[in-house]
Formats: C-alpha cells, structure tokens, sequence
C-alpha cells in the first residue's frame, strides 16, 4: 500500500475508534462495528458526518448500509472523494 | 387514598401561539380548514442544507401581548410562553390581580429553552470572540425564563415556577404536573403548556439524522418523509371545577387523567411495548375505557420509526376499535415542547367545537399503520372522550387524557 492510503485508512481508522469508544487494537478491517463492536444507528451517522469534515465529501445517507466495517468505509469514503 | 374526594380539573383557559393562528380562536380555524405552515426557513442562513423548510411564525411582535416585561429581556421561546400564558389568562376571564392573590402553578415543557439565542451567541463567539457576546442575550438563555417570566409578567408572588425539560412530549408532562396539584388542591390555579422557538442546533440535528422531510409532514402516509421542525407555545389554564363553578368561568374541557412513563431504551428509537404501556397507564388514571376514547391526538411526527410504532402501540391497547387518529404536525410541524401543548387546546377546541381535526397532506395510509387519519378535511363529530400523545427521544412518553364537561361525569 503507498503511503497515502495507509495514512487515509489509519484517519479513518482513528475516527471510528475515537467515535465508538474502542481500543484500536481491537478492530480489524472487517470486524463488524454493529456486531462485534455494539455500534447502533446514531453512531453511524456520527461516523458519516465526522468523515464528511475530515474528507471534505459528501457521502449519502444511503451509503450506511455499506459502512459496516473499515473495509467498508474506505471504500465509501473512497467513491465519494474520488481517490483513484 | 384519602376520605376526601379529589378535585375535579378543568381548562378554563387556552392561549396558543401557532404557526396557523395567534389565540385560540385563530387556531381553531386553522385546525378546522386544515392549514399548512410549511415553508422555506427565514430565521436562519440555510445554505449548505439540500432543503430546509420549517413550520416558523410569521411577523410576531410580542408587544401586542406582554404589559409589564421588557420584550427585549426575553428570548423567543419565552415570549411565546408569556404571551400565551397572556392568552389563557384573559380567555379565563381572570384579572391578574386575582390571579396574584391565589395560590398558583406555573409549568411549562421546552426541548430546546432558548436555544435559539444560544445559536447566535455560540456564532458570535466563533467568529468574533466571547467578548463580543452580547449580555441581554446571555441573560436570556437559563431555561427557567420559560416559566418564571410568566410569574414576572404577572407579578405572582404566591407560586411555584417550572420548566419541565422532557423534550418532545414536555408540553403533556407539565399539563399532568398542573393536574396533580389542582387535583390535590395544592393550588388554585395552574398555567400549563409548553413552548419553543425554531432554532438551527435543533433543525441542524434532525437533518443530519436524516428525518427531515424536503417540503411536506405527512403522517402515517406510505410516502413520508419526516418531520417539518416548527415553534409557539400553548398554555391552558387549570383550576379545580367548583372553582370555575363559583366564578362562572367557561369550562372548555376536563382532563380526566394523565400517564407518564421512561423506558430509556434507545437515545432516539420509540419502544412500543412502553408507548403502550404509558397510554394504558393514562386510560386506567382517566378510568376510560378504551372503547370510549373517540379520537387520539397522536405524536404522529412523520417520521418512519415513529408513525409505525406509534401505530402498533395503538392496536396493542385499541385492538380493532381504534378510534381515528389524526396528526396535527402534519400542519403546524413539531413544535418540540409545544407539541403537545398545542395538541392539547387542539383536543379541548375539538371537545367543544364538535369536529376532529385532519391530517393534511395525505395522499395514501402506510398499510403498516393502518390508522383512519382523518385524512385531508376535518370532520364533525360529537365527541366526549380525547387522546393526547406526547413521546420523546429517550422514551420519555406522556398522554393525557381529555373529556367534554358533564356535569355529572362520575
């Protein structure tokens, strides 16, 4: 992975650990935030707005049922800012 | 229980601040004709939202209303509080010198307080520092203003101020408050309700959980879309029936009882197990049957999550007699602690007036609610027993239970 994408994965990586409250240690890129890391709906929406300002995007709501993991996110955040 | 029989609580007063009318008189019309508020948002830059439309009050000068405080003292929400505390009172035909020698309540329910200052003040210091803040306005902000500027406004010395601030159902539970001590006989007099004042944090938080709808409320309507924020206040007076009976007051309804329940189940999700709970613990406190109540005032916010749940709880206590159920939202917006407030003088003018208001802007009933919404056109009806629900996030839920005035109601 170049240094770009590792340092974007690990910005996000630090958003979803600071907003559910988790150990870095413990999430992988797809352990499942509602599942394995007890993350409800309002959560996710603070996890959609916090990247909105760090990324400077726009990401649609209906985009949720597809952040479910790390894995997940990056590749939403990664459609909606058009990184290649 | 005591030997001494309760009193029985009457409204004698109503005074309504509304996106469809100013006074009582104006509300009812627009509750009879089915008015919408619905518009694009004036009170705040909208740019950035995709749409923003609101249920606001237009051209609203409280000097018209308030005799004593300097307007300027008191934020919006606690101008529509005063100046529906201002309404009640002189529908009640009660001078304010008799008022100031009783003994009194004042409770009022708020989401937001003054909010809508705090907007303002938290922009000023953003953008040009905390010195720059202006002190009027600071001083306006302390939620207690809601209820003590009433005591102010009056000159009452003899009472007890409150505001209540359970959200979106705090308009139902500060009418029970004022219930349970005229009840008691605590008090002589109760001014109870609710009030709010449209504001961005609040506008700003229901976007982004995306339960904003882009134009229309439409409760229980397959298409809906969400709720339409909104603000005013409704105040109503209360005091014991062998008082208003001794001073020839016009009675415009009883209430009969009130439930209150929190389940603290979800920060924001309803939980229909304790919405219907809260209505059975009404009904039981009312001693209404179900089969009695002739139409329900529901919360009915336009929201997915709402109107369905809402609905379930219904059945699960109405079974297949529930009794039309009709959203007054779909017309003023959510007015957060009015709410329920103005949906109760909403239920008092049906009581009296003779006629169910409508849910507008209804196209085609969600089949997962299956309510009979009264859709569209308000219909007469001769009623004698009223609903009103108030549910807010958190599961803070309150109903309050309204009667027409029989003289010899048991």
């Amino acid at each position: 992975m170049s240094t770009t994408i590792t340092e974007r994965r690990e910005t996000i990586k630090e958003i979803v650990c600071d907003i559910l409250e988790i150990e870095p240690d413990d999430v992988t890129s797809t352990s499942r935030f509602k599942e394995d890391h007890d993350a409800d709906s309002l959560r996710a929406i603070e996890i959609l707005a916090s990247l909105e300002k760090t990324f400077n995007v726009v990401i649609n709501q209906s985009e949720l049922g597809r952040m479910v993991n790390l894995d997940g996110v990056y590749e939403v955040v990664a459609e909606a800012a058009d990184w290649k | 229980m005591s030997d001494i029989p309760a009193n029985r609580v009457v409204i004698t007063g109503l005074g309504a601040v509304s996106s469809i009318g100013l006074g009582a008189s104006e509300f009812l019309s627009g509750l009879r004709s089915g008015r919408s508020a619905a518009k694009p948002i004036t009170s705040f830059d909208t740019t950035g939202y995709d749409h923003a439309n609101a249920c606001e009050i237009e051209g609203f000068d409280a000097r018209q209303w308030i005799k004593n405080l300097e307007v300027e003292t008191l934020g919006r929400a606690s101008q529509f509080s005063v100046t529906a505390a201002r309404m009640a009172v002189e529908d009640a035909s009660l001078a304010d010198a008799d008022l100031c020698s009783a003994r009194c309540l004042i409770s009022i329910g708020t989401t937001d307080g003054e909010s809508r200052d705090l907007d303002h003040l938290v922009e000023t210091e953003v953008r040009h520092g905390p010195e720059r803040m202006d002190p009027v306005v600071t001083a306006r902000v302390p939620a207690g203003r809601l209820s003590a500027a009433i005591a102010h406004e009056f000159g009452m010395t003899q009472v007890e101020a409150v505001t209540l601030p359970t959200a979106c159902a705090a308009g139902n539970y500060a009418i029970g408050y004022g219930y349970d001590a005229v009840r008691a006989g605590e008090i002589d007099y109760a001014l109870v309700g609710g009030a709010d004042a449209l504001c961005r944090k609040t506008f700003t938080g229901f976007y982004r959980l995306g339960t904003i709808a882009p134009e229309l409320c439409q409760p229980f309507d397959i298409d809906r879309k969400g709720v339409l924020t909104g603000e005013g206040a409704g105040v109503l007076l209360l005091e014991s029936l062998e008082s208003a009976l001794a001073r020839g007051a016009t009675i415009h309804a009883e209430v009969l009882g009130y439930g209150l329940n929190c389940d603290a189940y979800h920060p924001v999700a309803p939980n229909q197990d304790s919405i219907a709970q809260c209505m059975q613990l009404a009904l039981d406190s009312a001693g209404v049957k179900p089969e009695e109540v002739d139409f329900i005032s529901a919360h009915g916010t336009g929201t997915k999550a709402n109107d369905v749940t809402e609905a379930r709880a219904i059945r699960q206590v109405f079974g297949d007699r529930t009794p039309k159920t009709i959203s007054i939202k779909s017309m003023i917006g959510h007015s957060m602690g009015a709410a329920s407030a103005l949906a109760s003088i909403g239920c008092a003018l049906a009581l009296t007036e003779g006629f169910i208001p409508p849910t507008i802007n209804h196209v085609e009933t969600d089949p997962e609610c299956n309510v009979d919404c009264v859709p569209n056109q308000a219909v007469e009806a001769d009623l004698r027993v009223v609903q009103n629900n108030g549910l807010a996030f958190g599961g803070n839920n309150s109903v309050v239970i309204f009667g027409k005035y029989e003289a010899d109601r048991i």
